[in-house]
């Protein structure tokens, strides 16, 4: 379990990473926290020629409210996402979700955007960028382009982020106060993967759910927000009839995998009661006043 | 207080001791403060490293390899497979007096086929790990696959392919122990309980990977082989053999150790590598496993299945147990425990703690392409009590009877003692019930079980589970570890001594790796010779320093080298205090050592250890050349039969009647292990034991699919206990009446992975008693009680 050889570059802006990764050949890596990569590396599933390092690049750590978006720069750290006061007050519903992610140690070396490009389908961070309507932020040889989540994740494991392109920011939604929200997500261990995970998002107008948003994580090849099932609940108060309506569209729109510690009826049956528990969250919380 | 005192002077009694004081563990600022020295941080100048190839492939003939682009890889400067080692090393023999057992070579290197998923094909030795790495994909091995059977049961079949040919089976251990006429009791019993209970692979997991360095002196012709090992005294025997070199040219230290809990207890192929490449290539040569070589190929614990039936009578009285217990042993036995270890201890030990005439347990353990299964804490308790108790709280579930009454009713009682079980080992008077009761009246039992009823009565899935079992542990020299084993693991030394400055060392055959026992025997070291307890440095891990060792393992150290060293002590202190009375001229009898200081009771007048030192060494004429004796003693102890340890476990869990996730609200420990001699050692053992039995109830299983391969590969896949799966562990000390082993200990390292399997699953039983769910098979995993859970649904909706 050790990597082959390589060589390394520490980039000192993000024109030098994108220099670097274009001389490599195709060839090269950005290494940002290094908690998927090298596990890969020491597998020597991943052979990169040249190793990019990102981490001194200034300016990359930076969390930044700009109107009604957050802007996440690449170093900024899943210790930093679960504790920053503004996501905290203008994204709840991320600062819960990190309280999932990983392990102490894991969480101050890895990286939001780090995560969001190795497109795990079990990540937290590909997740809650598709929930949040991300925009991604890319640098290449050719300049700068920005991308929307939905096109950049393109399956397991793979992004439209081309070998000589480097993501320096991903900006993402915030909500209005009161918007109510519930996460729920089953692991062996706590810090683990997630067999199954469910985030909704809606706010409470006369009595009924409004702009209703959920999205699910572990129940299909890729995590991903579920129209159908946000319809049956936008404009609806949730009771049981509803709830069964929206079970039934959730149901009706995954297909998960089985694997070591869960078979896809567990995942089935995860999926039902994670959602019932993240959409009577998400309502309870509705209309409270969070904001500082 | 039975346990056999060499003080004959009792005002010692009554001085502040060592021996029971919570003293901090003396070796934690070097292990906490990254001081300590693991196998892995000695690399001498010119160290090789080295790198295996390992099978692929479950079950083949190896036709061919090609080594040549290997050989060709820049810092690569040898590639062996076995035929390049051909009269280098003979192979090591796991030998057993067992009847019909076939005791299967171990080789370094696969010798013409392989056996398992993760066995030593090819050795690479390099200028580095990486460099060596970089060759293992040049090495070209062409299979010829060969049948196997993977399931046991399949395997033992007549027809089925055989992993060693020239074993003529796969079934190379078959016991039985009977007594009584279980059959007809069975038959006549008014009730019975039964159950097919699993417990699954594991692997120990040791923090640190194992790992070997081997120097060859040129000079001396001589070895030298550091390992991870808590044998290190077997192991130089066994290599002595394997190598032939005498014990003066082959010396095997073990440094500090990151644990082992049974995986490092046993010799290894790589082990033997490292010295027989060391002695050819006269250079350094290292191997460290990393954690999927760890994962792969170290000794693999349990994957038993255990058919098993209780008989009771309608006042819960056992009647008769009956067991036909199936061990996938793996692809080789190990020396020199041999594969009949673990399963042989199942049946021998299934009767476990309680009073009953009737008894059959069969055995059978059989061969197939995984790998090779050897001690694992605990050995073979962890799954009989997780079978007996079982079919305990079954039974008493049957009858409407409390499980604490039941236990109560058969347990062995104080004035049964010594108690001969069904299946014939013999307990010594130890707390049996005491520790049951102890661990009810800890949490209030009765108030526990209201509180239980409540939750349960508003829809919460809560249960408690207990769990009762005994050890034998500190075993003399009367009984084998492992049934006929050739190596004699009954007796300790302790060789003591005080230097010309006044230093005191003392040296064991013992091999701490993480028990404390450089802290624990000091303190006995201390008491028992008057000195101070910072004055004793002990020394371990190094078969340099006694004649003959073998090492720490089944819960023997405290027992074993804490009576050695009381006897050593005792020696070396008749001798201070002669050599004092020579010096004071002040008759023997009047004088007494204490914290370094001897004393006359009459006189004012003192010595310490140090001035006494000095005067017997290095101060000519102050002693009498005819009286003048050296200030060193080595003695041994061989405690001859062994000693039991006693305990009881209470956990109460909840499930998440939706998620199926459990957790344990409540956990208690209350056990005996004769006179403790450092309560926080103690707890110490018992929360990482718990740790270990809590992993083993709910997380913990290797993985292998129907081809051989591993499926749980890496930490991610093989969960691990964390400190949010544990519960607080409340525990008791039941310091009962002392066993007849000298200074009163009891061995007490292993016993909370025996009993927190047990008690999990009876709690989780118990929470899901409503729904009539049973749990047979561990760890009980979510998706495990999700599928019990719908099965019970759709019975109960027919
Ligand atoms: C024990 C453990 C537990 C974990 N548990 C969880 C968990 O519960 N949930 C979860 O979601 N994750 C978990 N992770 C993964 C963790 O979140 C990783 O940190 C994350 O996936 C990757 O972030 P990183 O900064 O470490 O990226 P790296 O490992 O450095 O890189 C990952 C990939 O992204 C690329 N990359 C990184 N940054 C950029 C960039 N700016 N531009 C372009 N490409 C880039 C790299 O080239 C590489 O291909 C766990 C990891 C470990 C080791």
């Amino acid at each position: 379990m050790k990597p082959a050889l390589l060589s390394y570059h520490c980039a000192t802006s993000i024109e030098d990473a994108v220099a670097a990764l274009a001389a490599a050949g195709g060839d090269g890596k950005i290494i940002a926290g290094g908690q998927s990569l090298m596990p890969m590396m020491n597998f020597r599933l991943v052979r990169p020629s040249v190793l990019v390092d990102i981490n001194r690049i200034p300016g990359l750590d930076t969390i930044t409210l700009r109107g009604n978006r957050l802007g996440v720069g690449a170093l900024v750290r899943h210790r930093m996402t679960a504790s920053d006061e503004t996501i905290r007050s203008h994204i709840p519903i991320l600062h819960g979700v990190m309280q999932h992610v990983a392990h102490l140690t894991v969480r101050n070396r890895g990286t939001f955007v780090g995560s969001l490009c190795h497109a795990d389908p079990a990540a937290e961070m590909p997740m809650m960028t598709q929930f949040l309507n991300g925009t991604v932020h890319v640098a290449g040889p050719q300049g700068r382009r920005q991308v929307a989540v939905g096109d950049f994740i393109t399956g397991s494991l793979t992004t439209d982020l081309a070998s000589d392109e480097m993501v320096y920011e991903v900006d993402l939604d915030t909500f209005p106060e009161g918007t109510g929200w519930g996460f729920h997500e089953f692991a062996r261990r706590h810090g683990d993967y997630a067999l199954a995970a469910v985030a909704v998002t809606l706010e409470r107008e006369a009595g009924v759910a409004r702009r209703v948003r959920l999205a699910v994580m572990g129940l299909d090849d890729r995590s991903r927000r579920l129209a159908e099932v946000e319809a049956a609940l936008e404009g609806e108060a949730p009771d049981a009839a509803v709830l069964d309506r929206a079970l039934a569209a959730l149901q009706a729109n995954i297909t998960p995998n089985g694997d070591l510690n869960a078979s896809p009826e567990y995942r089935r049956h995860l999926a039902n009661v994670l959602a019932k528990r993240a959409i009577a969250d998400a309502w309870a919380r509705a209309g409270e006043r969070s904001r500082t | 207080m039975t346990g056999e005192s060499l003080s004959a002077d009792r005002s010692v009694e009554l001085r502040p001791k060592m021996v029971g004081k919570p003293i901090r563990r003396t070796e934690d600022p070097r292990l906490l403060t990254g001081s300590g020295r693991y196998v892995d941080d000695i690399t001498p100048q010119g160290t090789l490293h080295l790198a295996l190839r390992r099978s692929d492939v479950p079950h083949a003939t190896i036709r061919s390899i090609d080594i040549s682009a290997a050989l060709a890889t820049p810092g690569v400067l040898a590639v062996f497979d076995a035929s390049a080692l051909e009269g280098e090393i003979l192979p090591a023999i796991p030998t057993s007096r067992m009847k019909g057992y076939y005791a299967t070579p171990i080789w370094p290197l696969a010798r013409g086929k392989v056996r398992y998923v993760g066995e030593p094909v090819v050795a690479i030795v390099a200028e580095s790990r990486y460099a060596a790495e970089d060759a293992l994909e040049g090495v070209i091995i062409e299979y010829d696959p060969l049948p196997f059977a993977i399931d046991p049961y399949d395997g033992a079949a007549p027809d089925a392919p055989l992993i060693h040919e020239e074993a003529g089976t796969n079934t190379i251990i078959s016991r039985e122990f009977a007594r009584g006429e279980v059959d007809r009791v069975m038959e006549e019993a008014p009730v019975r309980v039964s159950g097919r209970f699993r417990m699954t692979r594991k692997t120990a997991l040791a923090m640190e990977p194992r790992a070997y360095l081997a120097e060859w002196d040129r000079r001396q012709r001589a070895l030298t082989l550091h390992t991870t090992s808590n044998i290190p005294g077997v192991i130089r025997d066994v290599l002595s053999e394997c190598l032939d070199l005498l014990g003066n040219r082959l010396r095997v230290i073990a440094p500090d150790v990151g644990g082992s809990f049974g995986g490092k207890g046993s010799l290894y192929h790589e082990e033997m590598l490292v010295c027989a490449l060391a002695r050819k290539l006269e250079r350094p040569i290292k191997y460290t496993t990393d954690r999927l070589e760890d994962l792969t190929a170290t000794s693999q614990a349990f994957e038993e299945v255990m058919d098993a039936e209780l008989a009771i009578d309608l006042d819960g009285r056992i009647l008769g147990l009956r067991a036909d217990v199936v061990g996938n042993i793996g692809a080789y036995s190990i020396y020199p425990w041999t594969a009949a270890l673990e399963p042989v201890q199942v049946v021998s030990f299934m009767p476990g703690p309680y009073r009953f005439e009737h008894y059959r347990g069969r055995i059978r353990g059989v061969l197939t392409p995984k790998p090779p299964t050897g001690p694992y804490r605990g050995v073979g308790r962890p799954s009989s009590t997780m079978a007996m108790e079982r079919l305990i709280e079954m039974a008493a579930r049957k009858i409407g009877m409390d499980p604490v009454e039941i236990r109560r009713r058969n347990l062995v009682n104080d004035d049964e003692f010594p108690y001969r079980t069904a299946s014939g080992i013999i307990w010594d008077k130890s707390a049996f019930q005491q520790c049951l009761e102890a661990a009810c009246a800890k949490v209030d039992y009765p108030a526990l079980v209201r509180a239980r009823d409540a939750a349960r009565a508003a829809g919460r899935w809560v249960g408690i589970g207990l769990a009762s079992y005994a050890e034998l542990t500190g075993i003399g020299s009367r009984i084998s570890v492992a049934p006929g084993m050739p190596i004699n693991t009954g007796v300790e030394t302790a060789n003591i001594r005080i230097d010309a400055t006044g230093a005191i060392t003392a040296a064991f055959g013992i091999a701490s790796h993480g028990q404390g026992l450089e802290t624990t025997l000091a303190q006995v070291v201390a008491d028992e010779m008057g000195c101070k307890m910072e004055d004793v440095q002990v020394l371990h891990g190094d078969s340099g320093l006694v004649a003959m060792s073998s090492g720490t393992f089944a819960s023997r150290s405290a027992v074993l080298a804490g009576g050695a060293a009381t006897r050593s002590a005792h020696v070396v202190k008749a001798k201070v205090l002669r050599a004092a009375s020579i010096l004071l001229d002040v008759p023997v009898d009047d004088l007494d050592a204490y914290d370094g200081v001897v004393r006359a009771r009459s006189a004012n007048a003192t010595l310490t250890f140090k001035e006494i030192a000095k005067a017997v060494y290095s101060q000519m004429g102050r002693i009498p050349r005819e009286q003048r004796e050296e200030l060193t003693a080595s003695e041994t102890y061989d405690p001859f039969f062994g000693t039991a340890c006693s305990s009881t476990h209470l956990a109460m869990v909840e499930i998440d009647p939706e998620t199926y996730g459990v957790t344990i609200s409540t956990y208690v420990v209350a056990e005996d292990c004769g006179r403790v001699i450092n309560p926080l050692i103690v707890d110490g053992q018992v929360h990482g034991a718990v740790a270990q039995g809590v992993g083993a109830a709910l997380l913990e299983e290797i993985m292998h699919n129907e081809d051989g391969q591993i499926l749980t590969a890496s930490l991610a896949d093989y969960l691990a206990p964390l400190a949010s799966n544990m519960p607080r562990i409340q525990i008791v000390h039941v310091e009962a009446d002392l066993p007849a082993t000298i200074g009163g200990f009891r061995g007490m390292g292993e016993g909370g992975t025996i009993g927190a399997p047990a008690a999990i699953a009876n709690a989780i039983s118990d929470a899901l008693s409503p729904l009539g769910i049973e749990i047979d098979t561990l760890p009980a995993t979510p998706e495990r009680l999700f599928r019990l859970v719908e099965a019970a649904r759709s019975r109960s909706a027919i």
